[in-house]
């Protein structure tokens, strides 16, 4: 591992990415961690109204986090090895539900399964009562499988096609290949799905606050303190519980990851296909990607829906009142896509600047700085928005543009996506190819632009793709931090179903899902042409 | 209050926190005095409507939890009025949140005047010295069991807790079941599997019923805790936030559910299939306005303030909200339960607010949850 003490460009850089995460992440969240003091502590934790949301939290994530990677794998593995139709299609759909504003397609589920749901109860006549640990259960499996899909695709198509072949030459079945090489191959991107899905499940605020009902979790406690008694101490002390927790998860997840090279990409040229999957695998994929993407499907038709009739579900005529509402409060929803598309830019290049200089070069203080950058992952985005309003808003600060510090926020919370897929990706990139061009006198900065860069194409556009969607769906973050001119469109939904104008809040919904996807498509249409991504089907 | 004696006036404002005035006031006064009292101010029979101070221009920015077409007429109005305040309202449906973000921003005001919500939440930042004191003279008419003593800050409208059920499902489903007309009718076993309710534990409107549960037991806490034990049973969810309780209603969902009145009407008013009864012995909340303390626009707050506690503004805001208004002469809003018919527990905002985390416990213990 090379030392960078020999070049000054590369300490400065470093320096210049810790000295912005320590006044971006670290400074505000110390603010939220000291707001209790320690008596605020003692009693809060002596109260142990935070017991049961504890430990609903551990169920929940346990429970989602598992059936989350479980399809996400499949997912990704249909996307990446099978041979089935509608590929394009299916892209989009995997996405879709990280597209979901909060609160607004929590509500869909309960229109449509709940005790009287059109699907449950005017189908097939059950009454079930979702609102609780199994609506949430399924809810949060639906909604954060996409994270695991986006980065075990991502890992899936770097794994080297050659491997596969050869042992199927060698005359191993398709199921061999799969448990002794796929499967070690993706144990990276595996872990690194595993332990961000985890991290979001059990920091996610707006499902559990619709569909959990009193299954209280954390962060619903949290808000719920805040909310509904303006108990800012206690909702702190709730916090650093969750910070503690997500803690646990990273140092679980360095002593899991064993020691072994998941070098695959090696950079000699040679692309073959990957040897072909069983028909009956085919099969498999398309049958359960197309009942994942039905499902999705119904759950947004209903916003579509709700968006143009009435009222929905009592009158059913045809309007275009909610949308009319909507052209004429238009700003959210252009600083929605302004502050999403810069953050999202900014902060997928941070990311993999940072995940090289960790990943590839070695200096005092790394482990603390790789634990900073995935910890806004584990900060309940209420916090982190109520770090930012208490150290940023100061009088000798006031001249910073607030929809600039909206945007700053929006970096800094999601880098742990960018991170954690730069890593994964590193992580199967031989260091020799590095250590050549270092070796040929380029920089360590000019390696990494010139070598590193262009392999990482895949992980660029993973951090990119998933910053951009949680900057856009995010409420918590930004709901201290706005004002009248710097609304978004996640803060105007939220009010709009807060006054039971769900026409309006559908309409505003499926305008934000609308232009992200579109966004998403020409993103994908653009840097597919130029690089060739995945084009490993 | 004209035509009062002063030993009546006295007797009313005893009562902590009997809401309303005039003549439901008159008739529900005379109960016990418990020490919390705030003491009783002078009411000026007749308030000025227009203050004498300069005439205020700038921008004012205001912090509101009032719903999306009050805030949008209130600016409009007020703009008639004050030709020269430009208005940059910041809406947050839930004021705690307003209140946290008040208290973040004390390096740095941003806000001029924080309005709507529970008086709690004023109170609280009050006691923190985040607000300025301000007796508008308009604030004079108002009860003084309304407004804090010292003016930091002044109710202005009164919301009730109520029952909303579907009117479908109910007629369909439960014919021969009477309407609840008061708390413990909810305790009838027809209503099991049926009702929601929003969580206490963290939602507002939730703890208020559960307090009001237990003012209506003279602070009885064993008795209150015992008929939670029983409405439990009946209990098929509680809900994460307090709308969502009318939401599943009207959607059919549940049967019914507990939540604020003023919030069912205004549903109601949609075309939805619910409807609104206000049982007995029911708690309410004092909707406040305050100025905060530091603000870019003290003039201008000022202004805002004495406005919204004018006849006109109670008007619209009764219209547009289906809350009722402080002062007497405003008519409620059409289906909306009236002061002088409806039945308020005495409720202790101080009692309720220092013993929240210990009811909370004590409740999670009695329904094991």
């Amino acid at each position: 591992m090379r030392r960078i003490s020999r070049e000054p460009s590369v300490v400065i850089t470093l320096a210049i990415l810790v000295g912005l995460m320590f006044a971006f992440i670290i400074y505000p969240q110390v603010q939220v961690v000291l707001v209790p003091g320690l008596g605020g502590y003692v009693s809060f934790l002596a109260e142990q109204t935070w017991v049961k949301p504890f430990f609903n939290s551990l169920q929940v994530m346990l429970l989602s986090t598992t059936t989350a990677v479980v399809l996400g794998f499949i997912y990704a593995y249909a996307m990446v090895y099978s041979k089935m139709p509608f590929k394009p299609f299916f892209r989009i759909i995997g996405v879709l539900p990280l597209l979901s504003p909060p609160f607004v397609v929590a509500a869909s589920y309960i229109l449509l399964f709940g005790p009287r749901g059109m699907i449950s109860y005017y189908v097939f006549g059950q009454s079930p009562n979702i609102l609780g640990l199994g609506g949430l259960w399924g809810v949060q499996t639906i909604a954060f499988f996409p994270f695991a899909y986006q980065l075990i695709a991502d890992v899936l198509a770097r794994s080297d096609a050659r491997m596969e072949q050869a042992a199927r030459n060698l005359g191993a079945g398709p199921w061999n290949v799969f448990r002794t090489i796929t499967l070690p191959m993706a144990r990276p991107g595996l872990l690194a799905a595993i332990l961000t899905t985890a991290i979001y499940i059990v920091e996610d605020f707006g499902n559990p606050a619709l569909i959990a009902g009193q299954f209280t979790v954390l962060p619903t406690q949290a808000y719920g303190l805040i909310s509904g008694f303006g108990d800012v101490t206690g909702a702190a002390v709730v916090s650093t519980i969750l910070l503690l927790l997500a803690l646990a998860l990273y140092v679980a997840k360095t002593r899991i990851e064993g020691q072994r090279s998941y070098v695959t990409i090696s950079g000699r040229a040679g692309t073959i296909p990957r040897p072909p999957v069983p028909t009956v695998v085919n099969v498999f994929c398309f049958v359960a990607c197309s009942l994942l993407a039905i499902l999705i499907l119904m759950v947004y038709g209903v916003l579509l829906v709700s968006a143009v009739v009435e009222v929905f579900p009592v009158k059913w005529g045809l309007t275009s009142k909610h949308f009319e509402f909507l052209t004429s409060n238009i700003t959210p929803l252009q600083n929605t896509l302004v502050y999403g598309t810069i953050a999202a830019i900014i902060c997928a290049m941070f990311a993999m600047l940072l995940g090289f200089l960790v990943q590839r070069r070695e200096w005092r203080g790394k482990r603390i700085v790789d634990f900073i950058a995935i910890m806004p992952a584990a900060i309940p985005g209420i916090f982190f928005g109520i770090g930012y309003a208490t150290a940023f808003n100061q009088r000798w600060l006031d001249w910073i543009d607030r929809g600039a510090l909206i945007t700053i926020s929006m970096i800094f919370w999601n880098i742990p996506v960018g991170y954690q897929a730069a890593i994964a990706g590193l992580q199967q990139i031989d260091r020799s190819l590095d250590d050549a061009a270092t070796s040929l006198g380029a920089g360590s900065l000019r390696a990494f632009r010139d070598i590193l860069l262009p392999m990482l194409d895949g992980a660029l556009l993973t951090g990119f793709v998933t910053a951009f969607v949680r900057a856009v769906t995010t409420l918590s973050v930004v709901i201290f931090l706005f004002t009248p001119s710097t609304t978004v469109a996640t803060i105007k939904i939220f009010q709009l179903v807060n006054d039971f104008m769900w026409g309006g809040a559908t309409a505003f919904t499926v305008s934000v899902v609308g232009v992200a996807v579109l966004v998403l498509v020409i993103v994908w249409t653009i840097s597919g042409r130029r690089v060739g991504l995945q084009r490993t089907g | 209050m004209k035509g009062m004696t002063r030993r009546e006036f006295l007797k009313m404002s005893g009562g902590v926190a009997l809401a309303a005035a005039g003549a439901w006031l008159a008739a529900c006064a005379p109960t016990p005095t418990p020490t919390s009292a705030p003491k009783p101010t002078v009411a000026a029979p007749t308030a000025p409507a227009v203050p004498t101070v300069a005439k205020p221009t700038g921008k004012l920015s205001v912090y509101s939890a009032l719903n999306e077409t009050t805030n949008n007429e209130f600016v409009k109005a007020f703009k008639a009025a004050y030709s020269g305040v430009e208005v940059d309202l910041l809406p947050m449906a839930a004021a705690g949140e307003l209140q946290t973000r008040i208290r973040t921003e004390k390096a740095s005001p941003k806000a001029d005047v924080f309005i709507g919500g529970s008086s709690e939440f004023h109170d609280a930042l009050g006691k923190e010295n985040l607000l300025e004191a301000y007796k508008s003279p308009n604030a004079a008419i108002v009860n003084a069991n309304f407004k804090e003593a010292t003016g930091l800050w002044t109710g202005w409208y009164i919301g009730i807790f109520g029952f909303v059920y579907n009117t479908d499902r109910f007629g369909k489903e439960m014919a021969n079941v009477k309407k609840p007309t008061t708390w413990d009718d909810l305790l009838d076993a027809a209503w099991k599997g049926k009702l929601a309710y929003p969580d206490p534990i963290k939602t507002g409107g939730g703890f208020i019923f559960m307090a009001t549960q237990i003012f209506r037991f003279n602070k009885d806490e064993d008795k209150a805790m015992d008929y939670m034990k029983k409405l439990h049973a009946n209990i098929a969810q509680y809900t994460g936030t307090a709308t969502q309780v009318i939401q599943l209603v009207s959607q059919g969902q549940f049967i019914g559910g507990l939540n604020w009145a003023h919030d069912i009407l205004t549903t109601k008013a949609q075309g939805l299939p619910i409807d609104l009864i206000v049982p007995e012995m029911t708690g309410f909340e004092i909707g406040a306005v305050s100025i905060v303390k530091g603000g870019p626009n003290l003039g201008a707050a000022k202004a805002f303030v004495d406005w919204v506690l004018t006849k006109e503004a109670g008007e619209l805001n009764v219209k547009l909200s289906n809350r009722g208004s402080v002062r007497p002469e405003v008519a409620p809003a059409p289906g909306a339960p009236t002061l002088d018919k409806v039945k308020l527990v005495q409720y202790d905002r101080q009692w309720a607010s220092d013993n929240k985390d210990r009811i909370l416990k004590k409740w999670q213990a009695a329904v094991g949850m």
